[in-house]
């Protein structure tokens, strides 16, 4: 490979995860590889060759941008592997115990009367019911995924409703990791093509 | 000449009649256009890879002279949104032919 391409490619594909810069590598090498050949068969000299094809790529800065918007970076693919964690998976099967304590916890406060307590207990078992079971919903296809992240920020705002009984302010300030992680993963859903959706941007 | 905002609807017409590959695509654009729309071709690639996240057009891989290459078609979204761009265009382009020319 010429270091000039290769000077230009390392530039275009900084920042971006190790796939998505492998997809940039193969697709410019065969693109670059074409260019040459159209070249040497117009009769230009091969001194000029690179230096042309290169310079036909443009700006590698400006073609980085537009590659940071529609491939994935490497921040963005560790945020993938992150959330691909196994408590969805429902393969942990001590986590159901989480719910139903939680659900033993709520029929305690309702039968002595408490029925906040109740109602939060039960508001708590019931998400995390709906997430342990994700996994086995018919939950993925686009617009089934919406509903069911439609209903999980209902749940999210219910129960962060009643445990904190309205502190508005402390409830923006617990819950912004998880609006920050939602809008990253928005816009990974933007990223890439549904058929290329792993399951968890569906949930 | 400027391409900015166009690139998508060009792309989606080159490969209206059949699959391409990106170096294929550029070509076909700069001779339909008698070399008037030049880009940088380095553009192309984030161009395709946006359109084939909205489902316009769709990729695969073929081998061509032993050598591997990503081939792109168009969906039938695509065509559906060619059609209506060309439509946009052909509006576009009638009235402001009408004020630059009146004088």
């Amino acid at each position: 490979m010429s270091e000039l391409l290769e000077r230009w490619l390392g530039r275009a594909t900084k920042g971006l995860s190790s796939d998505s810069r492998l997809q940039v590598w193969a697709e410019i090498w065969a693109h670059y590889e074409s260019a040459c050949e159209d070249a040497l068969a117009a009769g230009a000299s091969e001194a000029d060759l690179d230096r042309a094809a290169v310079a036909s790529l443009g700006d590698a800065a400006a073609a980085n941008r537009e590659y940071r918007k529609v491939l994935l970076t490497s921040a963005e693919a560790a945020l993938l592997r992150e959330t691909r964690c196994g408590l969805w998976s429902g393969s942990r099967r001590w986590l159901w115990l989480l719910p139903t304590l939680i659900l033993i916890a709520a029929v305690r406060f309702f039968a002595t009367g408490d029925a906040y307590f109740g109602w939060t207990m039960l508001t708590g078992a019931a998400g995390f019911t709906l997430l342990f079971s994700a996994f086995k919903l018919p939950v993925f296809t686009p617009n089934r995924g919406r509903i069911f992240r439609a209903l999980r920020w209902l749940w999210l705002a219910a129960i962060l409703a009643l445990t904190m009984k309205g502190s508005w302010l402390l409830l923006i300030t617990s819950a912004w990791p998880l609006f920050w992680v939602e809008w990253k993963l928005s816009s990974l859903r933007r990223k890439l093509p549904v058929s290329r959706w792993p399951k968890q941007l569906y949930l | 000449m400027n391409l900015r905002g166009t690139l998508p609807t060009l792309i989606l017409e080159a490969l209206e009649q059949e699959p391409k590959h990106g170096y294929r695509i550029a070509q076909r654009i700069k001779e339909r256009s008698r070399g008037v729309l030049d880009f940088k071709e380095g553009t192309l690639y984030p161009a395709l890879h946006k359109l084939e996240n909205d489902g316009l057009v769709e990729s695969y891989e073929e081998t061509e002279n032993g050598r591997q290459r990503r081939y792109y078609r168009i969906s039938r979204v695509g065509r559906a949104a060619l059609a209506k761009d060309r439509d946009e265009w052909r509006t576009v382009s009638r009235a402001v032919t009408l004020i630059l020319e009146r004088g």
